[in-house]
């Protein structure tokens, strides 16, 4: 009681400092519970694992961070210029936001090899990862910011016969600011991640490399010590710029995410995802032609097409890509389903029970940062390669974020409204049914949209890294044996079809908010 | 101070304007003559809003046309010669009430002029505030420096939409005493949106009534008052008959509606 009463009134760090106390004891716990078993590394173990590598480890972190920070400061340059460039050209915005979610669905587990090839050795492939997992989730709140401002401010700055420039600079920069900030936020750890995950496809030296390592050796408390350190740095490169945005007193953006997908009532009809799909192929095409790259391994999409259709194994080719993508829908289904569904329920529970969420919103707010995907190698230590294994991880890849967003959601609930609700002495039932769950709803829906991109992320790592099944370890596969038709095939399918899960979630995502939430659709 | 500045005419010819289906402005011919104060009053809701938008050039007319000086709207624009206070204040958060102000000389392209700054400022009864944000200003005081704003770039067009709609009576009634004699020396052609009949009259030469929602003109009544105008003068028998007639106005312009509306 006395512990709940203090908690109530003290600061979240603190709160999350406690939290992330009672998860290292129940850690060290269960590791001397399950000691012998040779899965789990405690607190203590991995400490000791720590201190006597500390060299190793310095150098290793000194490396990947030098190319997550590279990768960020590209990534989120890119985030910028394309937000800016769809609100300069309001016309350009659809088919930048359709370019970027494909660009950003290529699963960085075929890219990566693609890319070690273009690259060769040294750190290209892992800078160029890390840029490719943040941009996204800069670019998305960005535009969202660029247009946080009520449209007088807007006609304020035409009564003076000023123009888009003027706009930007004197109005919209400003109410970005927020919105910049929370995607920075997000983008720090993705960006450590997209450099480890860069550095699994064969650099020399970085956490990465290490992880790689230690669990080739089944070098438990080695395995245990980088995802420890990776989750550590991850959460302060998290906690550091929200302290940046907080200096620089920047408030958090009042919505999390609006839809930024298809502006409702706007659409171009069936014929845009057509007219989208053939200019990402002319792309393609183009970019590979432009930089002259070598047709042995730079596939073209002719070459795609052929190897799918013309070829005389393409029925073959085409039963081994489905034969993988339904063992991967296997395990991305159900652990994508299931981390929503827990996310939003577990979000819904505890605001009824309003000390338990001041101590699980800090926690997991710090917890989202973690990079799930670099520690899949202990998913797997724990969860053994079975689906079940895949499926956890995916669905905790998923969990986190939505309940974090779930949580911001509800709380979000207009505060008038609750008023009302108070004035007629309405339970906390009533008022989760009528005023929450509703102001919930754009939250929840942002976060499985983001998810889509994500939980695909995570099952091909899982795949590629650990289980051997599916098209993660497919296209792993196709890479180390120069398979590059089916490598590019792979890769289009995936980037094909993570982006139709995102437009389907969208499609979603307008239509229930149409009927639930007016207010958050743009118009 | 550009030295074409002398005040335009602002003329509307045939201008209407439908949202969708709804007919907001009814087609209409207006003529506002340069220099002077022209008071819009009508029923909420009835476009008086929409019709300063259009003059400012910020909504597209549906038919008709509006010119200010013999040039279209966008002309007058960009020569940061025009002002508009907007009804809700709309004043930049991130900007102290000086930086709001200020913000109205550099899209105007003007040199930034402290003195003035500082003296709108104090007109505006914002002495003491030049260096508070908006967020922890009141409604009327927003508002007062939203005037400040309008005003500062000297504009030869001054767009105001119910500005002092938050503003306590007292210090609305020193405002109607302070700001016409600024716009008097500038000879600038003013549009005044307001709820209050006796603004309406205090503040300008001439008084347009118009209907609920299509706007149209009902009265259009000249106010040949002595300026400058006192506090007292609104106990004056003139002043009371105009005022009456305004109201009366407005009252006939709702009755002739009524069956319009009750049939909608
Ligand atoms: N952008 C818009 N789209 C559709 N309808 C609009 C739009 N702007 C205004 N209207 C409609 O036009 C009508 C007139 O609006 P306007 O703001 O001009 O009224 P007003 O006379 O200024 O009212 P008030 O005195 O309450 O400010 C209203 O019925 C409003 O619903
Ligand atoms: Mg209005």
């Amino acid at each position: 009681m006395i512990v709940a009463a203090a908690m109530r009134r003290s600061d979240p760090v603190l709160r999350a400092a406690l939290g992330l106390l009672l998860i290292v004891a129940l850690w060290e716990l269960s590791a001397r519970a399950l000691s012998g078993a040779y899965i789990l590394a405690g607190p203590v173990e991995v400490a000791r694992y720590l201190a006597q590598n500390s060299g190793l480890m310095v150098r290793a972190l000194r490396e990947t961070l030098w190319s997550a920070a590279q990768g960020f400061f590209w990534g989120n340059l890119a985030a910028v210029t394309l937000a800016v460039t769809a609100i300069v050209m309001p016309r350009s915005e659809r088919v930048v936001s359709a370019l970027a979610l494909l660009v950003f669905c290529l699963p960085l587990v075929a890219t990566g090899p693609i890319l070690r090839v273009l690259y060769g050795p040294g750190d290209g492939p892992q800078i160029t990862l890390a840029a490719l997992a943040v941009y996204y989730t800069t670019y998305v709140p960005l535009l969202v910011g660029l247009r946080a401002a009520p449209a007088t401010w807007f006609e304020l700055v035409q009564s003076y016969g000023r123009g888009r420039a003027a706009e930007l600079w004197h109005v919209r920069a400003m109410t970005a600011l927020p919105y910049l900030f929370a995607g920075l936020q997000i983008a720090a750890p993705a960006a450590f991640l997209g450099a480890m995950v860069g550095e699994f496809t064969g650099a020399e030296r970085g956490m990465g490399v290490l992880t790689i390592r230690a669990m080739r050796a089944l070098d438990v408390p080695g395995a245990w010590a980088l995802a420890s350190l990776a989750a550590a740095i991850s959460v302060a490169a998290y906690a550091a710029i929200g302290a940046l945005a907080r200096a620089v007193s920047v408030a958090p953006p009042p919505v999390i995410l609006s839809p930024p997908g298809a502006p409702v009532g706007r659409r171009l009809g069936a014929l845009a995802p057509l007219g989208l799909t053939i200019l990402a192929l002319v792309l393609w095409w183009g970019l590979l032609e432009g930089f002259g790259l070598n047709a042995f391994f730079a596939k073209r999409p002719g070459d795609v097409f052929e190897a799918l259709m013309l070829a005389p194994d393409a029925a073959q080719t085409r039963a081994t890509l489905l034969a993988a993508l339904r063992e991967t829908a296997i395990a991305v289904v159900p652990g994508y389903l299931a981390g929503l569904a827990l996310g939003a329920a577990l979000a819904t529970l505890i605001v009824l029970v309003p000390v338990a969420s001041t101590v699980a919103m800090p926690l997991a707010v710090a917890l989202r940062s973690v990079p799930i995907v670099t520690s899949a190698p202990l998913g797997v230590l724990l969860l053994g390669r079975g689906e079940a294994g895949t499926i956890t991880l995916v669905a905790l890849m998923v969990f986190f974020p939505t309940f974090v967003a779930c949580l911001h959601g509800l709380r979000q609930a207009p505060g008038q409204i609750l008023d009302v609700f108070d004035s007629y002495a309405a339970g906390p039932v009533a008022r989760l049914v009528h005023v929450r769950l509703p102001a919930m709803l754009p939250a929840f829906f942002a976060a499985a949209r983001m998810a889509v991109p994500a939980s695909v992320l995570a099952v091909t790592v899982v795949e590629w890294l650990a289980t051997g099944q599916g098209i993660g370890s497919l296209m792993a596969l196709s890479a180390s044996l120069s398979d590059y038709d089916m490598l590019w095939a792979s890769v289009a399918v995936v980037a094909l079809l993570s982006a139709a899960g995102y437009g389907l979630v969208s499609r979603a995502e307008a239509l229930v908010l149409s009927r639930y939430a007016a207010e958050q659709v743009r118009r | 101070m550009a030295p074409d500045a002398s005040p335009p005419e602002i003329v509307c010819r045939g201008l209407s304007k439908c949202f969708g289906a709804t007919e907001v402005v009814a087609p209409c011919e207006l003529t506002f003559a340069a220099g002077q104060t022209t008071a819009l009053v009508g029923p909420s809701g009835c476009g008086k809003s929409t019709l300063l938008r259009l003059v400012a050039g910020l909504e597209a007319p549906s038919a008709g046309s509006v010119t200010i000086g013999g040039a279209p709207p966008g002309d007058t624009l960009r020569r940061g010669q025009l002002s508009m206070a907007f009804q809700d204040p709309s004043l930049l958060p991130w900007r102290t009430v000086r930086g709001n102000v200020t913000l109205a000389l550099k899209l105007a392209r003007q040199r930034k002029d402290e003195a003035r700054i500082a003296r709108l400022i104090d007109l505006v009864g914002l002495d003491g505030f030049a260096g508070t944000r908006p967020g922890a200003l009141s409604g009327g005081m927003r508002q007062r420096a939203a005037i400040a704003r309008a005003m500062v770039t000297e504009p030869a067009v001054l767009l105001l939409d119910e500005p002092f709609g938050a503003v306590d009576e007292l210090t609305r009634q020193q405002l109607a005493e302070d700001l016409p004699p600024l716009w008097e020396a500038r000879e600038t052609t003013t549009l005044l949106v307001t709820h209050s009949v006796s603004e309406a009259v205090m503040l300008s030469d001439r008084v347009l009534v118009f209907s609920p929602r299509p706007a149209a003109v009902v009265a259009d009544i000249p106010v040949a008052l002595e300026r400058p105008r006192r506090a007292s003068l609104s106990s004056s028998k003139p002043f009371l008959d105009l005022t009456g007639e305004v109201s009366e106005a407005l009252a006939r312009g709702m009755a002739a509606a009524a069956p319009r509306l009750a049939a909608q």
